[in-house]
């Protein structure tokens, strides 16, 4: 299973799924599955959670095919949906069934030049912050949006996004001196 | 103590939050959700067809009728308001003229009465 189609995808896959191929919009659900999930699972940091809203927003985008103009906006559609729909269900659950579990550490793990514990409490921390500052820090670190971008993905002023992002590096940052995960004479 | 990340903080950020893989079987279930014989929803715009001519001009027509009826009957209530001021006032001036007619003819026997000469009995009954 690929994170990324190994072809760019051509625009008539698009138009073969709105016209009801379902072989064609199974295609697209497979190149764009990884993004979706991960981004659940970031922001709901279960994976159970992470594939029910990653399966809530490929039906969404089933009945809404008609309205996806291109494969770029498919990309943006989808990180949008994701997006709003975590934070929407953060807002909804109890605090309890929104801790970090140990399974999103698996992630990290996998990187052959990070170190393991690192990455796991990084991912940890991230999953700590309020929901919408943690998925502006999802977009732009794990989906690599830019700012105006993710702005439109979150309905969102582009000077609130930076300012989230400000807060949420220093937070992190500053949690992990606290965990004496880094030095504080590291800090810019 | 580790020396992990001096100055690239953000880029350990990114590998800690690389996407990963969805679960194994993760495209069939899904595919099985959806409605096995339905497409994706087309919206098409509704065509709303045009209404009978005596249908689209009712409402204005029944208007502009009741519009008319009112201004009608306003200037016919103004006509007749103006021809019963008419009729008192002719009434009145009638009545006037009546009222002048017996109070010249009244004058006119006081008139006659101070300026006729005096009987005889009444200058010896004075002396």
């Amino acid at each position: 299973m690929s994170l990324k189609a190994a072809h760019p995808m051509p625009d008539s896959l698009l138009l073969q799924a709105r016209g009801g191929d379902r072989q064609a919009f199974a295609a697209l659900v497979r190149a764009h599955q990884g993004s979706v999930f991960s981004i659940g699972l970031r922001m709901l940091t279960r994976r159970d959670q992470a594939e029910d809203l990653a399966q809530d927003v490929f039906l969404q985008l089933y009945r809404k095919l008609d309205s996806i103009e291109s494969l770029e906006h498919l990309g943006f559609w989808l990180r949008r949906v994701a997006s709003n729909l975590a934070i929407d269900r953060l807002r909804r659950l109890p605090y309890s069934a929104t801790q970090p579990l140990e399974e999103t550490a698996e992630v990290a793990a996998q990187e052959p030049e990070s170190d393991p514990l690192m990455t796991r409490e990084l991912a940890r921390l991230l999953g700590e912050l309020p929901p919408q500052p943690r998925a502006v820090m999802v977009l732009r670190y794990q989906e690599d949006r830019d700012v105006a971008e993710i702005g439109a993905m979150l309905d969102m002023p582009v000077n609130t996004v930076k300012s989230h992002i400000k807060r949420s590096l220093t937070a992190l940052r500053g949690r992990m001196v606290g965990a004496r995960l880094i030095d504080c004479e590291e800090l810019p | 103590m580790t020396d992990k990340f001096p100055g690239n903080f953000e880029g350990e950020l990114r590998r800690a939050l690389r996407p990963v893989n969805a679960p194994d079987g993760f495209t069939e279930r899904l595919m099985s959700a959806l409605p096995a014989d339905a497409k994706p929803v087309t919206v098409r715009a509704t065509r709303i067809a045009p209404r009978a001519w005596s249908h689209r001009f009712a409402m204005p027509a029944a208007l502009a009728a009741s519009l008319l009826l009112a201004v009608l009957l306003g200037q016919q209530v103004s006509m007749e308001n103006e021809r019963r001021a008419e009729q008192r006032g002719r009434e009145a001036s009638l009545k006037l003229m009546q009222a002048l007619r017996v109070t010249s003819q009244k004058l006119d026997l006081v008139y006659e009465a101070v300026n006729s000469p005096p009987a005889a009995g009444d200058e010896e009954n004075r002396s």
